[in-house]
């Protein structure tokens, strides 16, 4: 199950949120954690490199693209190369749809398009599309090319 | 609750400095949803409201019912738009916002109308939200749209639904079980991710299904799968097959070994780290096999990313567990990646290393940790302390720097969990390696010296009255512990007062000096610390001429309170309902112990570790077996119990489970069996285990305890004692009969029937063998210790063992046989290896040292030679 994916501004404050079977008490202690460790670690840490952290059964991969970070957590199936599939393919959504790395303002003026990305790559946990060319095409509910 | 949005520097360009949602608001947002009701629908401007309202949500902001509802209300009729981007938003959105089922009603018949459409969009995104918001009854009306759309030419429809499959199986999984068919049709797309979604859902329908879980792999190995994704997930499920069918013995070949052999060639990293951990988590996995798979995790260790590097060092450092010899290879690079940017990949590196490491490189690793301990979190730090003291345990020679090492990381600062996980594994190794006692006591005592933490000094504290005395100058200590009665807050105090009084009983050169120590406790401010001091002084004769401590005093200083804390706790509780001018008597508390902790039975054999586990209360199970049967009369005088082990008499999950200990003294045996009655309807009464020893000659029954009553799911324990010729290790099988009277319950009321059913319930046979008489005891130095013993008393043996699957069955078969502790890591035999030797010690009955050499060889039918040399201190036992 892919528990959460987080997206935040360079100064830890949350952007997006979208948890998938965590229960509502521990999502802020994730959310501190996360923001924590995005603090702790992500500092002068190239766009889109990727980090990777554990804690306990579950896996944490992470990175940052122009002025956001994302985080995405997993556990069983989705250990930290399904995860590291998974934040890929966020990245570049994010890339595609903002055209560049995201300034903050890119990020919020385009908030609506990545939401639907985000709704198209993950649904309740499971990885649903892989492919940008596709989602590009899915958020404006045209059919994939290769069909 | 939200974080509130937060302006940017002020460096940035002008458009930075304005957010779209600057100042957003709730309420205002659920205003301007109002726009959804135009009769003239701007979409444009809708989807803007839609984007707050999803930014509102993704914040963790929550709507109330009424909120929700309107909100959802309102949304609904965005379905008149043809807007396809809005359309978009509107299925995110009801997903996003889906409420009660009596309110998702009005959209099913606009989803319904877009399931069936020719625009495929629509049809996968309906299927989604559909999905989402549906009940069993609904999902019987749509079931055979959605069984049409998971063979949908469209791979996005064809995904949505397998998606949506895969969630429902969860709620109703009798109806998804039953699109079967589609699914297998599906798994043959050639759309890389319909076959992903579709193998992943086939696997979850039939996963309870062995025979088919091992079809569908066997086609699927040989097909085409079309994506990383899906051949990770092939991979799983092939070792789940694997397990499950364990080795061919005729061939000695794993089946499907070279289907996943050959996804360690795979184009993408994903599907060969799939495939190198899954040959990893093989049972009895040999060199032959786990050689490849290291060999790539190698490769990946020295990856230029974090992802790969911490794959590989976490997967090597799960098979260092059971294969440390496997993984030594990687050693160079494992190194390297001690000094690594990211910290859990460093600790990964470092532990592992801790594990595969040997001898020689202990003290070259120490020198790299230390540089890497400053700068990790103290969760990574407690993981290293744990990996250095059981390194510490297997190599006991090197117990100094080791010691030394933690000694200088609990001077540093370092939070509670941290320093208590160090002065654990200190204790630990006080415990096991007598050397180490006199500079680990020191350390302890530098470390309470500036302490913050008062539960770790308190506990060092009693600790130390323990063994201190125990020392050769126990003098040293006492400045110690007298500083903390100058210094510390109460608790402290009062506990190093207690420690004082030990040193005093224990030590009769001390004892004048300690007196005046302990009178000046007497006018502490305190209550508990001037009462201890004030009790501890007269008990040890401070007020009379200095004699030697009475046997009494000692026992009560250092012995554990021999009555159950629920018992006296329930005595107390009695007395002050019922107050009399009589002082609060602790003899009339029963000793008996009522019932019998169930942990004790699902864990025998726990190990004890650390602070915890001194002898300060029922604690070790040894402690509390001695103090139990010293309670019973009838094996007051049997003497001091040697040793005590568990076997359980019946099978899981049968109408009475019941469980035996052994407990060996010197001229006695004591079974104890542990019963537990697992029928609420019933009521055991005079219960008693019948023992026939007629195969075990030289026993004779001396004292039988039965158990007057044995209600539901309360354990109780019946005792059978036997005494047999002193010294001698006697061995026998006993057959046991439960008989008891059995009571029906009515279970509405408790009350149990006046009459009852005499019966009998056949409990398994077991047997006191050699190994009752041996306890595990493990020497630090094995070599000193067989040297020290000199060959006088060595008897060597040869014995065949007969074919065995490998040499580690061998060596564990024959340590459980004698039941003695290997030493120096020993029993961990390399794998693929022809020969070993096995080093084991322990105490033989009657206190007598016993050490063993076991030289072990097989052959290639698999027959296993032993050489056994015994070395003790007693001729007749070798």
């Amino acid at each position: 199950m892919l528990l959460a994916v987080l997206i935040a501004n360079s100064e830890g404050n949350i952007l997006v949120e979208r948890f998938n079977g965590v229960p509502a008490e521990e999502r802020l202690h994730w959310r501190s954690f996360l923001v924590k460790l995005g603090a702790d670690n992500l500092k002068g840490v190239k766009n889109e490199e990727l980090l990777v952290a554990s804690h306990k059964s579950v896996y944490i991969v992470y990175t940052v693209l122009g002025d956001v970070s994302t985080f995405v957590v997993g556990k069983d199936e989705y250990d930290e190369l399904a995860l590291a599939e998974a934040i890929f393919v966020i990245t570049s959504a994010l890339k595609d749809v903002c055209g560049k790395p995201p300034t903050e303002r890119l990020f919020l003026d385009k908030y609506g398009k990545i939401c639907l990305c985000l709704d198209e790559i993950v649904w309740k946990g499971l990885l649903e599309n892989t492919d940008k060319e596709r989602i590009k095409r899915l958020v404006r509910l045209k059919p994939p090319t290769e069909f | 609750m939200a974080q509130p949005f937060v302006k940017k520097d002020d460096d940035r360009d002008d458009e930075a400095e304005y957010s779209p949602f600057m100042g957003i608001e709730k309420g205002a947002v659920l205003q301007e949803a109002r726009v959804f009701n135009d009769p003239q629908l701007d979409a444009r401007r809708c989807s803007q409201v839609i984007t707050k309202l999803l930014y509102l949500l993704n914040q963790g902001e929550t709507f109330t019912k009424t909120e929700a509802t309107e909100v959802f209300f309102a949304v609904t009729k965005l379905f008149q738009s043809r807007d396809t981007g809005l359309r978009r938003m509107v299925y995110l959105m009801i997903k996003e916002i889906s409420t009660s089922a009596d309110e998702v009603i009005i959209v099913t018949s606009s989803l319904m109308k877009d399931m069936n459409s020719r625009t495929d969009m629509y049809r996968a995104n309906a299927i989604r939200v559909l999905c989402q918001i549906t009940d069993g009854t609904l999902l019987t009306q749509i079931e055979r749209y959605l069984k049409q759309a998971i063979v949908d030419k469209n791979p996005v429809v064809a995904s949505a639904a397998l998606v949506s499959g895969i969630h429902l199986l969860q709620t109703n999984p009798e109806i998804v079980k039953r699109w079967s068919n589609e699914v297998q049709e599906a798994v043959q797309s050639r759309a890389a991710l319909v076959q992903f979604h579709a193998l992943a859902l086939l696997h979850q329908i039939r996963q309870n299904d062995r025979l088919a879980v091992s079809k569908l792999v066997t086609s699927m190995t040989k097909g085409s799968v079309r994506s990383p994704l899906a051949q990770c997930l092939l991979i799983r499920y092939t070792n789940q097959v694997i397990r499950e069918s364990g080795v061919n013995t005729q061939s000695g070949d794993r089946p499907f070994y070279d289907y996943i052999e050959g996804c360690l060639r795979h184009k993408a990293e994903m599907v060969i780290f799939e495939a190198a951990r899954a040959i990893t988590e093989f049972s009895n996995v040999t060199a032959r096999e786990l050689t490849p798979a290291i060999t790539v995790l190698q490769l990946f260790l020295s990856s230029s990313k974090p992802v790969l590097r911490f794959a590989a060092v976490r997967t090597l450092n799960k098979v260092a567990m059971t294969h440390p010899m496997a993984v030594t290879n990687c050693n160079i690079d494992m190194e390297s990646l001690i000094s690594d940017q990211n910290r859990s990949i460093a600790t990964l590196a470092i532990t592992t290393l801790l594990k595969t490491g040997n001898e020689s490189s202990v003290d070259r690793l120490m020198k790299q940790i230390t540089n890497f301990m400053s700068d990790i979190a103290d969760e990574f730090k407690i993981v290293v302390v744990e990996a250095i003291r059981s390194l510490c345990l297997k190599f006991p020679l090197k117990y100094r720097s080791l010691m030394n090492f933690l000694s200088n990381i609990l001077r540093e600062e370092g939070g509670f969990e941290y320093k208590k996980a160090i002065v654990d594994a200190i204790v630990i190794l006080i415990r096991d390696i007598p050397d180490a006692k006199e500079s680990g006591l020191l350390h302890l005592c530098e470390f309470i010296e500036d302490c913050e933490f008062t539960y770790l000094s308190t506990q060092i504290l009693h600790f130390l009255g323990n063994e201190g005395p125990k020392t050769s100058d126990p003098s040293k200590y006492i400045r110690y512990i007298y500083n903390r009665v100058i210094l510390e807050n109460a608790t402290v105090r009062a506990s190093a007062v207690s420690t004082l009084a030990k040193f005093g009983a224990m030590v009769e050169s001390l004892k004048p000096r300690i007196f005046i120590l302990l009178r000046r406790c007497l006018f502490d401010n305190d209550d508990e610390v001037r009462d201890r001091a004030t009790l501890y002084f007269i008990t040890l004769g401070g007020d009379g001429p200095v004699v030697e401590t009475d046997e009494s005093v000692k026992d009560f200083l250092f012995g554990s309170l021999d009555i159950p804390l629920a018992n006296l706790e329930t005595g107390l509780k009695n007395y002050i309902q019922d107050p009399s001018e009589e002082p609060f008597d602790v003899n009339s508390v029963p000793k008996e112990v009522k019932s019998q902790p169930l942990a004790e039975k699902k864990a025998p054999g726990r190990k004890p570790t650390g602070l915890g586990t001194l002898p300060a209360g029922p604690t070790s199970a040894a402690d509390a077996y001695e103090r139990l049967l010293s309670s019973i009369p009838e094996f007051a005088s049997f003497g001091k119990l040697f040793k005590s082990s568990v076997l359980e008499l019946t099978e899981e999950e049968t109408e009475y489970a019941v469980n035996v200990v052994k407990h060996i003294f010197d001229q006695h045996v004591v079974f104890q069996y542990n019963c537990t009655n697992t029928i609420p309807e019933q009521l055991l009464e005079n219960v008693t285990v019948i023992v026939d020893a007629s195969e075990a000659e030289e026993f004779s029954e001396v004292a039988s305890k039965p158990l007057r009553s044995l209600p539901y799911d309360t354990p109780g324990q019946i005792f059978v004692a036997f005494e047999k010729p002193q010294g001698v290790p006697t061995v026998g099988k006993f057959s046991n009969m439960l008989r008891f009277t059995v009571k029906e319950v009515d279970t509405s009321t408790g009350e149990p029937e006046d009459d009852g059913v005499e019966d009998e319930y056949r409990l398994e046979d077991f047997e006191v063998v050699a190994a009752d008489y041996m306890l595990k005891v493990g020497v630090s130095n094995f070599r000193n210790a067989w040297e020290s013993m000199g060959p006088d008393c060595e008897r060597i043996d040869e014995y065949g063992l007969g074919s065995r699957e490998s040499l580690t069955e061998a060596v564990n078969a024959v340590i459980e046989l004698l039941g003695m502790q290997p030493c120096e890591g020993t029993e961990v035999v390399p794998s693929n290896s022809r020969s070993h030797t096995c080093l084991l010690s322990g105490v033989y009955i009657g206190n007598v040292k016993v050490l063993v050499r076991l030289s072990l060889g097989i052959d290639g039918a698999k027959e296993v030679a032993m050489k056994l040399a015994v070395r003790s201190e007693d001729e007749n036992v070798s």
